[in-house]
């Protein structure tokens, strides 16, 4: 079953005093990564829903942007526009806004396979104490009921749990998840970034423990076996490894895309192959 | 007058009963623009020469070494030959280059290719001194391998000789045999057993002429600048590792066949890894004829021998047999050189057999996925020939399939009948496009869609229009290289690979090529292969991987899977006939046929 995932970018930003989606990290912005995480995880598209005139940063090769179509009704309008934009490709999307600098890949994985495994429309996690309707999983289907209760005038979030099928998944039932309790074990993939404050906070953070392989011609003599390390992104795992990413060098995480993108975010847990880009023999 | 590093003519030898005779065959030089030499122009000949249908083990199936006007000069990595005939193995049109001293002297007799047909009353070595053949009967070599072969002829003949020699398994009509020349293989589609339903165990030849280039400062200067820049990053893999440096890699990304194409990684991968037996195993480096890079890595055995060791038999008789022990695999390695069995197929042929075995398909108990020493055991008995399973499995994975039944064809690694190398199509889109609609068959050095997929520039696990267009791109840089003959493994250092292949091509035969030509060469030899398929009965049908790839996701570390589809697979199929320029059902079209010059 194909998936999604939406990522909303609007929203008035009034406590930071600048858009959220616009804030550097490592290199990019929130959004960027926000947009790339969940790219790691999906198979299928990758949407950013904008408000209408937004002017947005740079988002990661592939990812697409859709405008919200009527400003000021709230989330629930972005969701809506963002399900209806990738229907036609994917049965459910990961839902999620853009200030969620700690959102890790397992926790997008663990949410989509509850919906998966499920036969609810909604699947809600309940996470450090509060409900997560944008960090969620839906049926991509939703999009015209949520659609319709918003032309009823029901803006809130929490509207559509008494029109739908709901799965709610609290901290024990997501943390079921070995590897969202290995790498993620607070949950801080929910935790959002409102104001100046949680921005410096969080940028202070220091960057996720990974682990760097390098093989073939770049393993060196040190060898190819793994070295630890912190690196937010593609590029600082590279420095890591003491390498510079260019045409003859290729990266995967995990053993999954291949590519060069040195803004590639990076999350606890992440192993990254280095290797060359000569595959030939 | 010949244009520069051409001689504008074959030899065509006809081997009788105790003698050959031989007959100059007229190349003109529109036909060696159009198809430059090699792969392309061995393509023309079998249109000309192979008797429609032919069965490529009769005595009228001819086996052409082709050479090009680089050939013999001093650019990095031209001394290759292309060795060209009809597969006993998917009925097709093969193709194997190999190097390296055979491909100058084969050319100095005074020709740009050297055919053979007809077959000798007993096991002969056919000897080609200018333009004078001879057939020697060679009983004594019979069952040698082709090196101890290629050492007895010495010592016979003398010097001055190189040989291409087969192995028993060539003599036996194996249908994945080999044809070598020192220790290199022209391994895949069974061109030693082509070889080897004529009756002779070798051929040998001996430069008797030169021959001129249009531009031998020019060429020179080009010669030195290649050297130079083939010591650069991009061929720093072939010289400090090898080809076998892709094992851990392809391990890392799950593109590592595994237990006849069921995982993608192998768990006890390091044990073969390049990086691990460097150190502990590697012994020397060495290269061909004519080459800066020197790919080959050469290791130590346990039992004290050396051993040639590549990707792709450690990959086939490796992790596609579920095999760890290093020993195991370099015993393995030697004895498909001994034999003279190609590695891809021989490994992909057991790794169906341990697979029919454990689903009790074939009473071989026996015959278990990670048993080294069952490994070692088949390969005996394919290259005897043994009653049984070595009868079986010598004709290779589909027509075994074929035999047994049972729905094992799903399973079978192979595509037109040729066995699947060691890239995961499930996980490479680009590529499994390659493999589904190459003319050879299942193929890595004539499709080398891989680049694309392992370049980060598409999306690996989704193929689609992006991937047909690196698709028809490789295929075609390929056919180039292939045909004015250039090691791939040289690739990255082009910029601008068809200019530059250009300017190389105008130096050597004086003649104004451009990119753009190149570009209509490289698509006209395709379409020539595709013609000659289409000529022996293959249809739009072929053009497919097996069903277990279409069918069965794969799992990924990551977490996710990867899964091409026929539906999927299909769309790729035909949107690469539509970039080709082909009709709906994969054919040359009638318009195009006299474009690839098949009358002149």
């Amino acid at each position: 079953m194909t998936e999604a995932g939406v990522v909303l970018a609007g929203g008035r930003s009034s406590r930071m005093g600048r858009p959220k989606a616009d804030l550097p990290w490592h290199g990019s912005t929130f959004l960027y990564r926000t947009c790339a995480i969940v790219a790691r995880i999906v198979d299928g598209p990758v949407v950013v829903v904008a408000a209408p005139g937004q002017a947005l940063p740079a988002v990661p090769a592939g990812v697409t942007v859709v405008e919200d179509p009527v400003e000021g009704l709230g989330p629930m309008q972005g969701v809506a526009a963002g399900l209806a934009a990738v229907a036609d490709r994917a049965a459910m999307a990961f839902v999620c806004s853009t200030d969620l600098p700690f959102l890790h890949p397992a926790y997008v994985r663990r949410v989509l396979r509850g919906l998966a495994a499920s036969d609810a429309d909604l699947v809600l996690p309940v996470a450090r104490g509060f409900r997560q309707p944008l960090a969620a999983a839906y049926r991509t289907s939703l999009a015209d009921l949520i659609t319709k209760l918003i032309g009823e005038g029901d803006l809130r979030p929490g509207m559509l749990t008494k029109h739908c099928a709901v799965t709610q998944l609290d901290d024990a039932q997501l943390l079921a998840d070995t590897a969202l309790a290995r790498f993620d074990p607070e949950l801080e993939s929910v935790v959002n970034v409102n104001t100046p404050e949680e921005y410096d906070q969080a940028l202070a953070r220091p960057a996720p423990e990974v682990t760097v392989e390098r093989f073939g011609a770049l393993a060196g003599k040190d060898g190819h076996r793994p070295r630890a390390g912190r690196a937010a992104t593609l590029g600082e795992a590279a420095e890591l490894a003491g390498l510079t990413l260019d045409r003859h060098i290729v990266a995967a995480v995990n053993g999954d895309q291949v590519t060069r993108d040195p803004l590639l975010p990076l999350a606890a847990g992440d192993v990254v192959a280095f290797l060359s880009a000569d595959a030939g023999g | 007058m010949a244009p520069g590093g051409f001689f504008g003519r074959a030899l065509v030898v006809d081997v009788g009963d105790d003698a050959a005779s031989a007959a100059p065959f007229e190349l003109p030089e529109r036909v060696l623009r159009a198809y430059l030499g090699g792969v392309g122009l061995g393509t023309w000949l079998l249109h000309r020469l192979a008797p429609p249908r032919v069965d490529p083990l009769a005595p009228e199936a001819p086996l052409a070494f082709v050479f090009s006007s680089l050939v013999g000069t001093p650019l990095t990595t031209s001394a290759k030959f292309a060795v060209v005939a009809k597969s006993p193995l998917t009925g097709l049109l093969t193709d194997a280059l190999a190097s390296s001293r055979f491909a100058i002297a084969g050319k100095l007799t005074g020709h740009d290719a050297l055919v053979v047909r007809g077959r000798a009353a007993r096991l002969s070595v056919l000897l080609i001194d200018g333009g004078e053949v001879r057939l020697e009967p060679a009983p004594e070599l019979a069952g040698l391998p082709a090196a101890e072969a290629e050492t007895a002829l010495r010592q016979r003949f003398g010097r001055g000789w190189s040989t291409a020699a087969i192995g028993p398994a060539g003599e036996r009509l194996v249908r994945y045999a080999t044809l070598s020349h020192d220790g290199r293989h022209a391994g895949r589609g069974g061109l030693g057993a082509v070889l080897g339903a004529k009756n002779v165990k070798a051929v040998l030849v001996r430069s008797a002429t030169r021959v001129a280039v249009a531009d031998q400062p020019g060429v020179l200067a080009a010669a030195k600048d290649l050297r130079r820049r083939s010591f650069g990053p991009a061929t720093a893999k072939y010289r400090e590792l090898g080809t076998l440096a892709n094992l851990l890699a392809f391990n890392a990304v799950s593109t590592l066949p595994t237990r006849n194409f069921t995982a993608a990684t192998f768990d006890d991968a390091p044990k073969l890894a390049a990086e691990e037996l460097h150190e502990l195993r590697g012994v020397a480096r060495n290269s061909c004829a004519s080459c800066a890079i020197g790919c080959e890595h050469i290791y130590s055995r346990k039992d004290g021998g050396r051993q040639r060791m590549e990707y792709e038999n450690v990959f086939a008789l490796g992790p596609l047999c579920g095999v760890a022990d290093p020993d195991d695999v370099f015993a393995a390695s030697a004895k498909c050189d001994e034999l003279g069995l190609d590695t891809i197929s021989a490994g992909g042929t057991i790794a169906w057999a341990m697979e029919c075995a454990e689903r009790g398909l074939l009473d071989e108990p026996w015959l278990r996925f990670g048993d080294g020493a069952a490994l070692l055991r088949a390969l005996d008995a394919i290259g005897a020939r043994s009653p049984g399973l070595g009868e079986l499995l010598a004709q290779g994975s589909r027509h075994a399939a074929g035999v047994v039944g049972q729905g094992s064809l799903e399973f079978a690694p192979q595509v037109k009948g040729l066995e699947l190398p060691g890239y995961e199509p499930r996980s490479l889109q680009s590529m499994a496009l390659g493999l589904a609609v190459n003319a050879r068959g299942a193929d890595h050095n004539r499709s080398g869609a891989y680049e694309a997929d392992l370049s980060g520039e598409v999306n690996r696990f989704d193929g689609g229009a992006e991937h047909v267009v690196a698709a028809v791109g490789t295929e075609d840089r390929a056919a180039v290289m292939d045909s004015m003959i250039l090691c791939k493994f040289l690739r990255g250092v082009f910029e601008d690979p068809f200019g530059e292949w250009a300017r190389l091509l105008s130096l050597v035969t004086g003649w104004a090529v451009d990119a753009d030509e190149l570009g209509a060469t490289a698509r006209r030899i395709v379409r020539a292969k595709r013609a000659f398929n289409q000529r022996e009965g293959a249809t739009a049908t072929d053009d497919t991987l097996p069903p277990r790839l279409l069918t069965a996701p794969l799992e990924l570390a990551s977490g996710r899977q990867a899964a091409l589809s026929g539906q999927r697979l299909q769309a790729m199929v035909d949107s690469y006939y539509v970039a080709r320029g082909l009709d709906e059902e994969g054919r040359v079209r009638e318009d195009d046929l006299p474009e690839l010059l098949l009358d002149a």
